[in-house]
């Protein structure tokens, strides 16, 4: 089956600081990877560069077929994105979030999934305030429902646990789950290692930018895999 | 044996002056080289301004009767510094912080240090240097002859004792404006002021009324200075220092009683529920809906405007207006609207920038967008102030109403361009959350406040003598060359803004609040 997320030898730097060297992967279609390591690993910043928003320096990072660095606007359309932090326009609502984005990537009939979103995720009524008065938690869960709002072949989510209540975990797995089930490919940085595991098939590894182990997911579960975390961590 | 450490055991916190000094260092040692150069210029051309202020005037012979009405209006002048500062402080909301509130809220950062920072960042304000400048050398020609720096004493002393006082005003009206129903008396009071304002300039009573404030005893400290009456010269500095100390003291009281109450003017606006817009028929449209709300829903930024919206009113009541000094004007309160959001225009999204332009849109069409929310702002303010100045100076000639409208549309177009290219070169990561919040720093804000206003000026005062001297197609032609260069500095600056890099840089930057 060919991928949908092909990563091969990602290099990006930022002045003199290399943040990802070399990173290899491949996600096939319903496949989920997560992404592991430390903080300043270059999770993120491999996820930036899947959702065209940080330009590599070299490599290649393809997303449905599109090249990020030769067509980053059609690698944009076929992707959806819930970045690290923030990720929320402050003053604009969740509605006119998911308005605006309708408009820019042109989806008809839109407002009975985002209703249903918005209610997923447990922000159906504060659809009409903006999301500078959000919690942490309101705010994770609302960027993994922008992200998956427009069904993409490719779902980045970076963090999307992160500060975010039991429900909303739940309906994160659940979304995350249901983009695999419609053969979506799944990328997912996070620093909880037992979600990971529930979540993705495949785990991959960072270490200071380099790719340090490209797993099954289910060799990182329960205590035989902490240790095998730990160990490749350093 | 008690094992508890006693207190003298524990690290003594630093005091408010000291906790200051460590935030500006804070703030310093973010500073790359360059900008720390930046910041050394800065600070040396604003000395050295302040020198020749002093010095260069009294050197040139002015007009008997200039000199006369200098030394009548100089009450006015004293006054016109207090109600200048007090708006700008009492829309900052208690001034400027040293640093923005969510970056120390890890520190042991206390009320008293938030009263000092705003009345040392105070003066980096070019309103306010401006007419601390405009006030020394008027003194200087006044007093020439006499002890220059007797003279000047008092003035500074009047700059530094109506700044303290204004910074303790503000924070008495930003406890009341937290307090209940604050909003509505604060706005009430600000209208009644602001009406008394209008009836004593336009009923011509402004003189008379600067003669009953302290204003003119103080203006007339100079005088007794230059002339060596330094008995009374000595009194009257040791009342301004006394007031200065009384106010500060005063001040850091009232800056403490205003920090156990929660700010509420942006939790209003947070909390409010806001109507479903009509779904957008173009990304461009779309774009532009999400820009304007950014502005109209952020408390610094619709202060801002409501200060833009009564510059007009002011200059309407000032006086009749020659068609010379038309041209000017309107361009200089654009300018001022560039100043709340356009030189730093992305900062806008704050957090929100990384999922914005991980959006399938084409950049230029974001920059339009941010541009076209830029000139609504800008057009606003300068057309109605070019209305009421029209108004003001009477029926125009063909080349005076071209050059009027040619100046306006010019400075506009101008103040637009270099915004957007300050925005996409020098980004910022600001929350324009806070009331106190600028789009950039203080001293980068003296800087683009003023690189704006001296085009502003400059280019109006080019357009008011091409209006005196040509016919009214001149000035529509002059304006074509001028609007051409600023569309290819926005044409240049759209290329930079369309380089992948050069918008990842600006977005990791706006979105690390």
């Amino acid at each position: 089956m060919t991928a949908v997320v092909r990563v091969a030898d990602l290099r990006v730097q930022f002045g003199s600081v290399v943040a990802v060297d070399g990173v290899s992967f491949e996600v096939r279609p319903g496949g989920a990877t997560a992404l592991l390591g430390r903080n300043g690993a270059g999770k993120s910043t491999t996820m930036r560069v899947l959702a065209g928003v940080v330009p590599p320096s070299s490599g290649v990072a393809e997303v449905a077929g599109a090249d990020v660095a030769t067509d980053p606007l059609e690698a944009k359309r076929r992707s959806g994105y819930c970045p690290d932090v923030g990720g929320l326009i402050p003053r604009a609502t969740p509605w006119e979030h998911l308005q605006l984005s309708a408009r820019l990537r042109g989806l008809q009939d839109w407002e009975s999934r985002a209703r249903s979103l918005l209610e997923q995720f447990d922000l159906g009524g504060e659809a009409h305030r903006v999301t500078a008065g959000f919690s942490h938690g309101m705010g994770r869960r609302m960027s993994v429902a922008l992200a998956v709002f427009h069904q993409p072949p490719v779902l980045l989510l970076d963090e999307p646990f992160d500060g975010v209540d039991p429900t909303g975990v739940d309906a994160t797995l659940e979304a995350v789950a249901d983009a695999r089930a419609r053969g979506a490919a799944v990328i997912l940085s996070t620093h909880l290692r037992d979600l990971a595991v529930e979540a993705c098939d495949h785990a991959v590894v960072l270490r200071g930018g380099l790719a340090v182990a490209s797993v099954d997911a289910r060799e990182m579960a329960g205590e035989g895999g902490a240790r095998a975390y730990r160990a490749l961590l350093g | 044996m008690p094992t508890e450490r006693s207190s003298a055991d524990r690290p003594a916190l630093p005091g408010p002056a000291a906790s200051l000094a460590v935030l500006l260092g804070l703030w310093g040692r973010g500073l790359g080289t360059g900008a720390r150069i930046a910041v050394v210029v800065g600070v040396a051309l604003l000395v050295a301004i302040t020198v020749v202020a002093v010095t260069f005037p009294s050197q040139i012979g002015f007009a008997p009767e200039l000199t006369e009405a200098m030394r009548q209006y100089l009450p006015v002048g004293y006054l016109a510094f207090v109600v200048t500062t007090a708006t700008a402080v009492l829309f900052g909301g208690g001034g400027r912080e040293a640093l923005p509130a969510e970056q120390v809220v890890a520190f042991p950062v206390g009320p008293t240090t938030d009263h000092l920072a705003g009345l040392v960042l105070a003066p980096l304000n070019l309103a306010w240097l401006l007419q601390a400048w405009t006030l020394l050398a008027s003194v200087a020609v006044l007093t020439h002859g006499g002890h220059t720096w007797a003279a000047v004493v008092p003035v500074v002393l009047w700059l530094v004792a109506a700044t303290v006082v204004v910074q303790w005003l503000s924070w008495v009206v930003e406890y009341v404006r937290r307090g209940p129903r604050g909003e509505l008396v604060v706005r009430t009071t600000a209208v009644v002021v602001g009406l008394v304002i209008v009836a004593v300039v336009s009923t011509g009573h402004l003189l008379d009324v600067a003669e009953w404030t302290p204003a003119a005893w103080a203006s007339s400290l100079p005088y007794l200075g230059a002339e060596g009456d330094w008995l009374t010269w000595l009194f009257g500095c040791l009342l301004l220092v006394a007031a200065a100390l009384g106010a500060a003291i005063l001040g850091s009281g009232t800056a403490k009683l205003t920090w156990t109450r929660p700010a509420t003017t942006q939790a209003r606006v947070e909390t409010r529920r806001y109507a479903t817009r009509p779904f957008p028929r173009s990304a461009l449209r779309a774009l532009v809906a999400i820009d304007r709300g950014s502005v109209w829903r952020s408390a610094p930024l619709r202060r801002g405007l409501v200060l833009l919206s009564l510059l007009p009113v002011v200059v309407a009541f000032a006086g009749r207006l020659d068609w010379l000094m038309v041209p000017v004007l309107p361009g200089l309160v654009a300018s001022g609207g560039a100043l709340l959001f356009g030189v730093n225009a992305w900062a806008l999204d704050a957090r929100g920038a990384v999922w914005r332009e991980s959006l399938p849109v084409a950049p230029v069409t974001a920059l339009v967008a941010r541009a076209w929310v830029l000139v609504e702002v800008l057009t606003a303010a300068s057309v109605a102030t070019l209305l009421i100045c029209g108004w003001r100076a009477g029926p125009p000639n063909a080349a005076e109403l071209s050059a009027a409208v040619c100046a306006t549309a010019t400075i506009a177009v101008r103040t637009v361009a270099s915004g957007l290219r300050w925005s996409v070169r020098r980004p910022f990561s600001v929350d324009l959350r806070s009331v106190r919040a600028t789009p950039a720093p203080p001293l980068v804000m003296v800087a683009y406040s003023a690189r704006l206003a001296v085009a502003a000026t400059l280019t109006g005062l080019v357009f008011s003598v091409v209006g005196r001297l040509f016919s009214w197609w001149v000035s529509v032609g002059l304006a074509g060359v001028l609007c051409a260069t600023s569309v290819v500095s926005l044409w240049w600056t759209a290329r930079l803004w369309s380089r992948a890099d050069v918008r990842s840089n600006v977005v990791d930057t706006v979105a690390s609040v």
